[in-house]
């Protein structure tokens, strides 16, 4: 066990939420529980497992969908409930590991290596998380333990919906082989029907082919991955570092022209929420940048770039304001569509030695009080004053910064 | 360098920090030379034990012992800065309390010059005694010396750590140290060693609401085992990681991740009494403020995660050490 616990035993967390939206849906509405629904209405955004056993799908049409299954219910997305419920899981991820890899907003790489003395062996991690996930988040969770991202993978596929799958490090190959190829990583349907119409339906046929000739069929890149994986090999580590270059936000104004007034509105909101995003994902920023479209459809973008990095709403509001400010003139001539902002030059806050407060800025202390009640109460609960008047826009769900 | 009689006189100044020290020698005829310190302190480091000889003439000094022959050129003498005599009234303090209370602060001084109220100590006293106090911002070090008075109550000084630090080492293991507090200039003598520095302008950081009147989480742990866990722990904080506690029962969790290197954890015997949490500190400020105190258990008071925590000695109420978290995600 000294020469090294990552190579040896099965450490790698692969947490997946089980038909995400839709079991948001049926947590949230009791009627829907046992029920076979869908989240969207022209287009399937999420079906839940009892959907799913009719064969409907994500993608699908809503048409084709209610053909498949003509007790279908159709319910409209939440796509703020869905956030918020993956913030509650994430919170969860990064309590039971600090090296958390989100790959969606319902999914992450969870490395829990050297947190046997702490926590338990990764099989009772996974347990806990599961059974955490389950009673404070009230969603069903699949876990899929490994020695490798790929494998964790495959395992929580295999354990959906509602499961825990441990892959023993000695049993590796005997559970991997007589998979189907397409639990291999990158083959779909195009890469599956060609292996298969070459009688290659099983991981096993993969590993046993000459690299060469497989590579003839599927073509270079993807011929090297798919003979690793089926030999068993995958040395990508679960990284948190995978980080965003900027984090922006805009929001489409219309063909109405703007008062000065109405687009100092927007701005506060954008600048708002982007840097709550920051200090939420323990990010600072140096340049601020701001994007118009003009009623040409023609674009533009101006930046300035600060001293020093920071989150702080205030200090990056008034950099945008500035930088508004010169572009202005430019605005008035064309008209304006669009107006993004984004931040960038990011950095991480992942460990910030805290000053002690001998003269703390309240501005600073507003940013922290805000967070804290929007936390708490949602994002609605606590607003600008500035921010209160005209159309509030539509926030995506995304993935944690 | 000064002969007068049998004593020689070596004095060092940077313009802030003068150091004099006075030593028996035997005095032939009296003189006096500049020289360059390092070059001449590295000689008579290197000649063989026994006795060393020195020999100004006019436009050399030789240095000799055994069969090692040196000469230097001295610097002038004319040029060298005036020495003035401390004005100030001394007071006598215990050597070994002073020395005491100078390694618990001086650590928590800022080496940063760019900030230079923070490179102080500050002096202050009080009708109860003086005070000793130092911030680097990050970490705030308190001692109180009740019923030691060196200057008049309400007064305050803020004295160069740096010098402080000096004066830790050339104080060696005398009784009484001799103290004068000037308006410009603060003046220690230890022995035949004399060091004097020019006092630290401006105000200090208002420190006194920082310190908390009650606290509602307290871990209590044994001091040795703490720091011999801290070191061991932070072997895996790299490049500025901090090393976490976590809080509850009767254990307390060190752990330190460091992304694509590797973890290490630690669990101590502890008694805690507060809420469950995690806190993480910058494990050099912890070890030195823990390194710092004169008990044999310490305890960590902390309100949460993002706030300051205290350190303190069971049983010892002159000494806190208050210490800034790392904010982790």
């Amino acid at each position: 066990m000294f020469v090294s616990e990552r190579r040896s035993s099965a450490t790698i967390l692969h947490a997946d939420l089980d038909s995400f939206y839709a079991s948001v849906e049926q947590r949230d509405d009791p009627a829907l529980r046992g029920r076979p629904i869908v989240v969207g209405g022209g287009v399937v955004l999420a079906a839940s497992y009892e959907a799913k056993a009719f064969g409907v799908r994500t993608a699908m049409s809503g048409g084709a969908a209610r053909r498949l299954c003509p007790n279908l219910i159709e319910v409209a997305p939440r796509f703020e409930a869905y956030t918020q419920a993956s913030r509650h899981v994430f919170d969860i991820f990064r309590d039971t590991s600090p090296i958390v890899e989100p790959m969606s907003i319902d999914e992450a790489f969870i490395d829990v290596a050297g947190l046997w003395r702490i926590a338990g062996t990764p099989a009772v991690i996974a347990a806990g998380l599961r059974a955490r996930v389950a009673d404070e988040v009230g969603l069903a969770i699949t876990v899929g333990v490994a020695r490798t991202k790929f494998l964790a993978k495959v395992a929580s596929g295999v354990a959906k919906p509602d499961g825990l799958l441990v892959v023993d490090p000695d049993e590796e190959l005997a559970f991997l082989h007589p998979l189907p190829v397409q639990r291999l990583w990158g083959v779909g349907q195009v890469t599956a029907a060609k292996l298969n119409e070459r009688g290659i339906h099983t991981v096993a046929d993969v590993a046993s082919m000459d690299p060469g000739a497989l590579t003839a069929i599927v073509g270079g890149a993807m011929g090297h991955q798919l003979h690793a994986l089926a030999h068993n090999r995958d040395a990508r580590r679960v990284t948190t570092g995978k980080r965003r270059g900027s984090i922006g936000s805009q929001q489409a104004l219309g063909r109405r022209r703007r008062s000065r007034d109405e687009i100092d509105v927007v701005l506060w909101r954008l600048v708002d929420r982007i840097t709550e995003r920051m200090r939420r994902a323990g990010r600072v920023g140096r340049t601020v940048t701001l994007r118009f479209r003009f009623d040409d459809f023609t674009r533009a973008t101006r930046s300035h770039s600060l001293a020093d990095p920071t989150a702080g709403t205030s200090t990056i509001h008034s950099t945008a304001v500035a930088v508004l400010d010169t572009a202005w003139p430019l605005v008035e001539a064309k008209g304006i569509s669009l107006l993004g902002v984004s931040i960038g030059n990011l950095s991480d806050l992942d460990a910030v030695q805290l000053v002690l407060p001998f003269e703390r800025k309240d501005a600073e202390q507003l940013d922290t009080v805000m967070d804290a009640v929007r936390d708490r109460f949602g994002r609605g609960a606590l607003q600008r004053a500035t921010t209160m008047r005209g159309d509030p826009g539509i926030q995506l769900p995304m993935l944690p910064d | 360098m000064q002969v007068e009689g049998d004593r020689l006189t070596v004095t060092g100044t940077d313009l802030e920090l003068t150091i004099r020290l006075t030593v028996d020698v035997g005095g032939e005829r009296d003189g006096a030379a500049v020289v360059p310190a390092r070059l001449v302190g590295d000689i008579v480091k290197a000649l063989p034990a026994g006795a060393v000889s020195v020999e100004l003439h006019d436009d050399e000094m030789s240095i000799s012992a055994g069969r090692s022959q040196f000469s230097v050129r001295p610097l002038s003498l004319d040029d060298y800065p005036a020495q003035s005599e401390p004005a100030a009234d001394a007071v006598t303090l215990p050597a070994a309390m002073v020395a005491d209370a100078l390694r618990q602060v001086v650590r928590a001084a800022s080496t940063d010059d760019a900030r230079a109220v923070l490179t102080g100590v500050l002096l202050a006293a009080d009708d109860d005694g003086l005070r000793m106090v130092a911030t680097d911002s990050y970490r705030l070090a308190v001692r109180d010396l009740p019923g030691t008075s060196v200057m008049a109550s309400g007064q305050s000084v803020l004295i160069p750590g740096r010098a402080l630090n000096e004066l830790q080492r050339v104080m060696g293991d005398v009784e009484e140290l001799s103290v004068r507090l000037g308006d410009r200039e603060a003046t220690f003598e230890a022995g035949g060693t004399r060091l004097s520095t020019r006092l630290i302008e401006g105000e200090f950081p208002n420190y006194r609401n920082l310190l908390p009147s009650s606290y509602p989480n307290l871990l209590t742990v044994g001091k040795a085992a703490m720091l011999e866990a801290i070191r061991r722990v932070k072997i895996l904080a790299q490049d500025s990681t901090p090393v976490r506690l976590t809080l509850g029962g009767d254990t307390v969790q060190l752990t330190a991740i460091t992304q694509d290197v590797g973890n290490a954890a630690e669990e101590i015997d502890a008694s805690y009494d507060g809420v469950e949490m995690t806190v993480a500190f910058n494990p050099d400020y912890l070890a030195a403020g823990i390194d710092a105190i004169d008990s044999d258990d310490v305890t960590l008071a902390t309100m949460d995660p993002m706030k300051p925590a205290v350190l303190r000695g069971v049983g010892r109420d002159d000494y806190l050490y208050l210490l800034m978290p790392v904010r982790v995600p």
